[in-house]
Parts: C-alpha cells; sequence; structure tokens
C-alpha cells in the first residue's frame, strides 16, 4: 500500500494497459499464427513449384517482421510499464509466482526475435530445406510463448482453489504448476490458439490484396484464397471454445455477462453485456465479409477491403480483451485481491486499522497535519481510481450527481458493509477502512460533487 | 449431400417457373458497375437504403412497447431499463436514424461533386434531395417521442421557427403542435407523423428514386467520361457489385453495433414545462449548420434585419442547390461546370464550419 498511485485524469491509468494491451494482442497473436502460416505456405510453394508464391512470401515476411519485430515488442515492453505503475500489488504478487515462467518466456522472446531476422534475412542465401527449419523454430517459439503466457493470464482469472490455499503463507511458488494450469488454462489455449491462426490470415489479406490480379490473376486468387482459409478453421473452433471458457469461468462472474441485458442504468455494469455483444457481430461479419469478398471475389479484393477486416479484427480483438478483464472483477486476481490492489484477507485488518495506515503520499500541511479532505483524495487515489475517474471513464462525479453529502455518506457505508445482497458486490469490491475513512472519502467526494463557495485549506495549500 | 441438392434445385425450379427468378439474375447480371478510383462512392446509395431499412425493423419493434401521449416518457423508460435488449433496440434505432442522414449527406454530395444530376438524371437528383428532406422530418419528429427534457425543449424552439413566417406562421405552429404549447398532444401528431404519414410518402418516392437509380445506372464522373470507352472499366452489377454492397452493409451493421453498446442512447429526465430550459440547448447536427448561420446572421444584424437575411441566404442556397442540373448541362469540364464544383466544395466547408462553430458555442 505504500506505492505511489498513478493519476491518469479522464482516461484511466486501467485504459492505458488496456489501450497498449489490445494493440500488442494484435500483433503478438499475429505473430504466433503468422509463423505458422509463413512456415506452411513455404512447405506449399516448394512442394508445388510455385515461385510466384515465393516472391510474396519474401514480401510478406518482411511486413511481418516490421510489425512483430518493432510494434509487438515495444508495445510488449510497454505492457510491462503500465501494468507495473497501475496495479504495483498485482504485478508484484505475479512476478512472485511466475518469475521462473517469465524468465523462459524472455528466452523463447529472443529466439522468436532473432529467427524472425535470420528467417527473413536468409531466403534464397540457404538451402530452402534448412530455411524451412529456421521457419519451424521460430514457429515453435512463438507458440511457446503463448503457451506461457496463457498460463499468467488466466491465473489472474481463475488461480484455483490449490494456490489460494497458500496464498499469502509464502508457499505460493511451490504450487506454480497448480497456478499455471489452472481451470481456465486449457479452453483459453484453444481460444487463443484458433485467433492466432485466423489473424494469420486476417494480416496475409493485407498484404495478399496489394497483388495485382489484373496482371497476376492466378498468384492473388489462390493466395488469397488460401489465406481466408486461415480464417474459416479458426471461426469454427471460436466459437466451442469460448463456451468452454466461459463454462470454467465461476457462475457468479459469469453472471456479470447479463448485467446488462434489460438496462443501461449507470453504474449497473451493464457495458459489459453491451461489449461481449459485439465480439459475436464483429467475428460474424469478419466471416462473412471474407467469404464473400475474398474468397468467391478474389481478383477485385482490395485493400480498402483488406483494411475493414483488419479494423474488425481489431474491433472484436478489443471488445474481447475488455470482456476478459471486466470477467475478473470485483478482483484483479480471482479470490485473492480485488481489482483496487486490497488483499482480501487484509480486509479487516485495513478495517480495524485504517487504510492510510502505512500510507505516505496523503497532502499535509506546513504543520505536517493532514486534512479529512486530503485523506479522502489519498483513500479515492488508492481504493477508487484503478476503476474510476472524476470526469472521464467511469466519472464519479457523474455517477454520483444529484446526491448531497448524507446520499453519498449512506452510499459509501453500504459499499463498506459489503453486505451478501448488495448489487455492487457482484462488481466491486468494498470500501475498506474505519468509519473515519470512510468519512474522510465522503468529505472528498462530496467537494467534488457538490464543490463548496470555498477551497479547503489543505487544498488552497498544494 | 445429392438429396439435398436435388431437392434445392426442385425448389428452385418451382420457384423459377412462377417467379422467372433465372430472368431477373441474368438481367442482373447483364448490368455492368462503372470500376474507377471514385467507385467508393457509388456505395453510399447502398447504405442508406439498409440504413432505412434497420430504421423500419427497429421502428416496428419499439412500436410494440411505445405509448405515444401522456404515457410516452413512461413507456421509452420501460424501453430503455426494464425490456430484455430493449435499450438495444432503441439505440440501435437513434444511432441508425443518424448514420441514416450521414450516408444520404455523403451520398448527396459525392453526387453533386461527380454531377450525376446531368442529362438524364434530373428526377433522381429531385427525388434523392425530397428524400434527405423527408429523412430529416422523420429525425425532427422522432426526436420528440421520448418526451424528456432535452426533446421537449428542443422541439418547443424547433416549433417556434415556423411563426417567425408571416400571416401563415402561427397557424402552422398551432396545427402541428395541437396548440399553443407542446403537450401530449403534440407527441401524439408527431407520432402519426413519423410512422403513418412520413413513411406514406416517403416510399413511394424511395420506389420512384430506385426505379431510376435501375433505369440509368451509375454516373460516370467527368474524368472518366473523357476516356475512350475501351479504357473504361465496369464489374457486373450481379454478383460483384452486388457482393460488394453487401460487405458494406455489414460493415455499417457493424459501426452501428459499436455505437449502439459503446454510447447507448440516453434518456433524460421526464419534462416539465414549467422548469426552465436546460442550459446548452441545441438542435440535432443536421440542424446545427442552419442555426448557426442564423445565430452569427442575428449578431451582426439584430432584429427582423438578421433573421430576412437569413431567410434569403437559404432560400437562395437551397434553390441553388436544387436547381443545378439545369444550369450545369453540359458534359465538357467548361466555366459553368468548374463554378458547379466550386459551389459544391463552398457549400460544404460553410456546412462543416458553421457546424463545428455551433458545437463550438453551445
Amino acid at each position: 500500500m505504500n506505492y505511489p498511485f498513478w493519476n491518469i485524469p479522464y482516461l484511466g491509468s486501467s485504459w492505458v494497459i488496456g489501450i497498449i494491451a489490445i494493440f500488442h494482442v494484435m500483433i503478438s497473436q499475429f505473430a504466433v499464427g503468422g509463423g505458422f502460416y509463413l512456415l506452411f505456405a513455404e512447405r506449399k510453394a516448394m512442394r508445388e513449384g510455385r515461385t510466384d508464391w515465393h516472391q510474396q512470401l519474401i514480401k510478406h515476411s518482411k511486413f511481418f517482421l516490421t510489425i512483430t519485430g518493432i510494434y509487438g515488442t515495444v508495445s510488449g515492453v510497454g505492457i510491462w510499464f503500465a501494468i507495473g505503475l497501475t496495479h504495483p500489488e498485482a504485478t508484484s504478487t505475479l512476478i512472485h509466482n511466475f518469475v521462473f515462467g517469465w524468465a523462459i518466456e524472455w528466452v523463447f522472446f529472443m529466439v522468436e526475435l532473432i529467427t524472425a531476422a535470420v528467417y527473413y534475412y536468409t531466403w534464397d542465401k540457404i538451402d530452402p530445406k534448412l530455411h524451412l527449419k529456421v521457419g519451424w523454430v521460430y514457429a515453435g517459439a512463438s507458440a511457446a510463448t503463448l503457451i506461457i503466457i496463457n498460463g499468467i493470464l488466466t491465473f489472474m482469472l481463475t488461480p484455483g482453489d490449490t494456490w489460494l490455499a497458500v496464498a499469502g503463507t509464502g508457499a505460493e511458488a511451490s504450487k506454480f504448476w497448480f497456478a499455471f494450469f489452472n481451470p481456465t488454462y486449457w479452453p483459453s489455449l484453444l481460444l487463443r490458439s484458433a485467433v492466432c491462426i485466423s489473424l494469420a490470415g486476417v494480416w496475409a489479406l493485407v498484404t495478399s490484396s496489394c497483388i495485382d490480379g489484373d496482371k497476376f490473376p492466378a498468384l492473388k486468387s489462390s493466395l488469397v484464397k488460401w489465406s481466408v482459409k486461415w480464417l474459416m478453421a479458426a471461426f469454427v473452433i471460436v466459437p466451442f471454445a469460448l463456451i468452454w471458457y466461459l463454462w470454467m469461468v465461476p457462475a457468479s462472474q459469469r453472471a456479470l455477462l447479463t448485467l446488462g441485458i434489460d438496462t443501461i442504468g449507470a453504474g449497473t455494469f451493464s457495458v459489459v453485456t453491451r461489449i461481449a455483444l459485439l465480439i459475436i457481430i464483429t467475428s460474424a461479419t469478419i466471416v462473412g465479409v471474407a467469404y464473400q469478398l475474398a474468397y468467391k471475389n478474389p481478383i477485385d479484393f482490395n485493400l480498402s477491403t483488406a483494411i475493414s477486416i483488419l479494423l474488425l479484427a481489431l474491433m472484436a480483438t478489443a471488445a474481447g480483451e475488455y470482456s476478459r478483464e471486466m470477467l475478473r472483477k470485483p478482483y484483479v486476481i480471482g479470490g485473492w485481491m480485488y481489482s483496487n490492489g486490497v488483499r482480501v484477507k487484509y480486509v479487516d485488518a485495513i478495517n480495524r486499522n485504517g487504510y492510510l495506515k502505512d500510507s505516505l503520499w496523503v497532502w499535509k500541511d506546513s504543520a505536517g497535519q493532514s486534512s479529512s479532505y486530503s485523506r479522502g483524495e489519498a483513500i479515492f487515489r488508492g481504493e477508487c481510481s484503478s476503476c474510476h475517474t472524476l470526469d472521464g471513464y467511469r466519472p464519479i462525479r457523474q455517477l454520483l450527481a444529484g446526491r448531497d453529502r448524507a446520499n453519498i455518506a449512506s452510499f459509501l457505508k453500504m459499499l463498506h458493509e459489503y453486505k451478501a445482497d448488495s448489487p455492487y458486490r457482484r462488481f466491486m469490491p468494498p470500501l475498506s477502512g474505519t468509519a473515519e475513512d470512510v468519512n474522510d472519502l465522503t468529505e472528498y467526494l462530496n467537494y467534488q460533487v457538490n464543490p463548496p463557495a470555498t477551497k479547503p485549506q489543505t487544498l488552497a495549500q498544494k | 449431400m445429392t438429396q439435398i441438392a436435388a431437392a434445392s434445385n426442385s425448389l428452385y425450379k418451382w420457384v423459377d417457373e412462377r417467379l422467372g427468378l433465372t430472368e431477373i439474375i441474368a438481367f442482373a447480371s447483364h448490368k455492368t458497375v462503372p470500376a474507377h478510383k471514385h467507385s467508393f462512392w457509388y456505395y453510399w446509395g447502398g447504405i442508406s437504403l439498409f440504413l432505412f431499412l434497420l430504421q423500419c425493423f427497429t421502428g416496428v419493434l419499439l412500436l410494440v412497447y411505445y405509448r405515444p401521449g401522456i404515457d410516452a416518457y413512461e413507456s421509452v423508460r420501460q424501453i430503455n431499463f426494464v425490456m430484455h435488449f430493449g435499450w438495444l433496440i432503441r439505440s440501435a434505432h437513434s444511432w441508425s436514424a443518424n448514420l441514416f442522414i450521414f450516408a444520404i449527406m455523403v451520398h448527396m454530395f459525392s453526387v453533386f461533386l461527380m454531377k450525376a444530376y446531368r442529362k438524364p438524371r434530373e428526377f433522381g437528383w429531385f427525388s434523392g434531395l425530397a428524400l434527405l428532406a423527408i429523412a430529416t422530418v422523420f429525425g425532427f419528429s422522432g426526436y420528440l417521442l421520448p418526451m424528456d427534457e432535452l426533446s421537449y425543449f428542443a422541439t418547443k424552439v424547433g416549433l417556434q421557427i415556423p411563426t417567425a413566417l408571416p400571416w401563415i406562421g402561427t397557424v402552422i405552429a398551432n396545427m402541428l403542435r395541437g396548440g399553443t404549447e407542446v403537450t401530449e398532444f403534440t407527441v401524439e401528431r408527431f407520432f402519426a407523423l413519423h410512422v403513418v404519414v412520413l413513411p406514406a410518402i416517403f416510399l413511394p418516392l424511395l420506389s420512384f428514386h430506385l426505379w431510376l437509380v435501375q433505369r440509368h445506372g451509375n454516373a460516370l464522373p467527368p474524368e472518366e467520361e473523357l476516356k475512350p470507352a475501351a479504357e473504361r472499366k465496369s464489374i457486373p452489377f450481379f454478383p460483384n457489385f452486388f457482393r460488394k454492397d453487401l460487405g458494406m452493409w455489414l460493415i455499417s451493421l457493424n459501426v452501428l453495433a459499436l455505437l449502439a453498446s459503446v454510447f447507448p442512447w440516453a434518456l433524460g429526465k421526464p419534462f416539465d414545462p414549467l422548469a426552465p430550459a436546460p442550459a446548452g440547448i441545441h438542435p440535432e447536427w443536421y440542424f446545427m449548420a442552419p442555426f448557426e448561420m442564423l445565430k452569427v446572421l442575428g449578431n451582426w444584424m439584430p432584429g427582423a434585419a438578421g433573421e430576412i437575411a437569413g431567410l434569403l441566404l437559404f432560400s437562395t442556397g437551397i434553390v441553388l442547390w436544387v436547381l443545378i442540373p439545369f444550369y450545369d448541362t453540359t458534359k465538357e469540364n467548361g466555366r459553368r461546370a468548374r463554378n458547379a464544383h466550386y459551389f459544391g466544395i463552398a457549400a460544404i466547408t460553410l456546412l462543416l464550419i458553421t457546424t463545428i462553430l455551433g458545437y463550438w458555442t453551445i
């Protein structure tokens, strides 16, 4: 609780991770599926003696290397920076449990990056069979990165009872494999593998759409059709994998997907349903557009249509990643740590001793005294700002608009008591702290929602 | 599999004998659409049509629960906050209404700049403009139906505009309102207008417009017309263009789904005729440009002079716009054709600037 808070007004720190992560997933999953695409395409070209394919694959592998080697790596490191700043407590838990997992991951990253470069720069310079072997090494290493990171990502949603039983005892790493092969590991791996294969096809459509259909009709037709097949195969698997995945998610969290069926009311967490619906419609559209405009009419297939499919895939990826993140609510690590970084087992202690007992991040006046307002501000940043901003994403001023001080106080009391029948319990963490903490947060929020004529003293001194 | 194929073949044959499907497909296959670097603009008519069909579909579903009159607000509240996926239908209806008008505008400006209003397509131009005008009346009448605070006051302000007309202005305004004030009677009138009167005018006009498109085909932009016939490219309407059209429809559907999901259409407070108008009240975006122009002219020329100048400016602009097929008639790109082109660019620029300025100064 002594980490400084990374305050990002309007956007919210969670969206910093979100934007980088969505961008990264689009590329990193291409890096996995695209490796196999190049490999099988090269093998097919060799077997069938297609020199026109060979030349096109050289161009595609340059595109592949640029996209994955530059934007994939930069955004991957960006996620690390962002999660470290936004969720230091959760990042700490992950590092303590998966440090060797991550070490292995980084080894595979290195192999992946090197072989991707070797693969591109050795076209026509080494024996074709050896070149194909380089492709196999790349594909294997990139698949290994997915196999490992999938364990860590799914752990955050469903860490599993075995790991939870030892969590906080110092023996967590002894249950590494239980945490790694957690309940959603296999369905998630199947789901992500299928998406990787389909994304390889989506990105390949971008480069194959640029082939001049009038000059090279046979090349364009065969390559576009072959690329579309990569989409079709994956979209057969995705619906079943998604159902299996959701089946393994705890029922209470799965129920979050249904909150928005009958309402768009503010503060009801209905957005998850709406965003999840986008996955279905965008995925179905990708299949429809790719089949009708690419597979059935490959010669006329152009770059703008390919970009449209790519943007739809980006939309589906964004909706999927957002929904997956939201399914974790009210936790950031299922059953162990709430989304605001408070560990479930520490809530009672915080309620007794106060949220700010060890905090260094409270504004103080020249005499070293904090005010109720400044303590409330520190509590807001610590307990609320990982999900809320004042005026932007999930804006607290708008959500509490129309409430007076007594009304805000009773609302916070409800969050603090966290009764079993509280509707907010389904997606929000409890408000941890003493009665004074609740009062301080009330003071701060009331000032934001119903600003007084004069500013509090400590605020004026800032 | 063979049995299924045989069954579907005999079904097709049965329908074909009665409806002549093969003839229709053969006719559509012979029809061609020009293929050039401006072909993208050909899709906007189809996108407008698709959004209109969505309007009909979602509108019919809303009719099931909507209750005009005194219950209007409560029924929309139930749709938004009680009915399963009611919010989705309402959001899709409201967003597609806005996208519909946007798509028609893009279609109109692309037709203007590609000079597709020239002989023999004059009636296509006139009917298209009439469809746009009716679409904005659809928007205005639909806006009041939820009867929340914003729609009430926006309609109240909007219905004051006809009163500026001498002699008949007040009579028209009172007739539309169903009295001297906006009340539940106004909602009932607007509802009848929205779901019966306007569709009854719009649908035959739309059929006429589509028939003209079918009859004359897609117009070539001037630079393509200058090319020798052998250098011009085209694709069959069926299945090539039709397939792309459907692809654009699907993409439009996704844009709509994205907007409806991320920004579901909100419902404000119930209207209170005794309450003061909320701050920042403004018309819908497609009326923002004339609203802003009137405001600017009113600042320059206070009083009736500003209103008259505004009315004259709009009337002249609209008349010039509507009558363009009559004074830009030749195929060659002479001085008159260039002036018409500049007029189009000036109109688009003016609309954009005044719309942005309007939102900027709310």
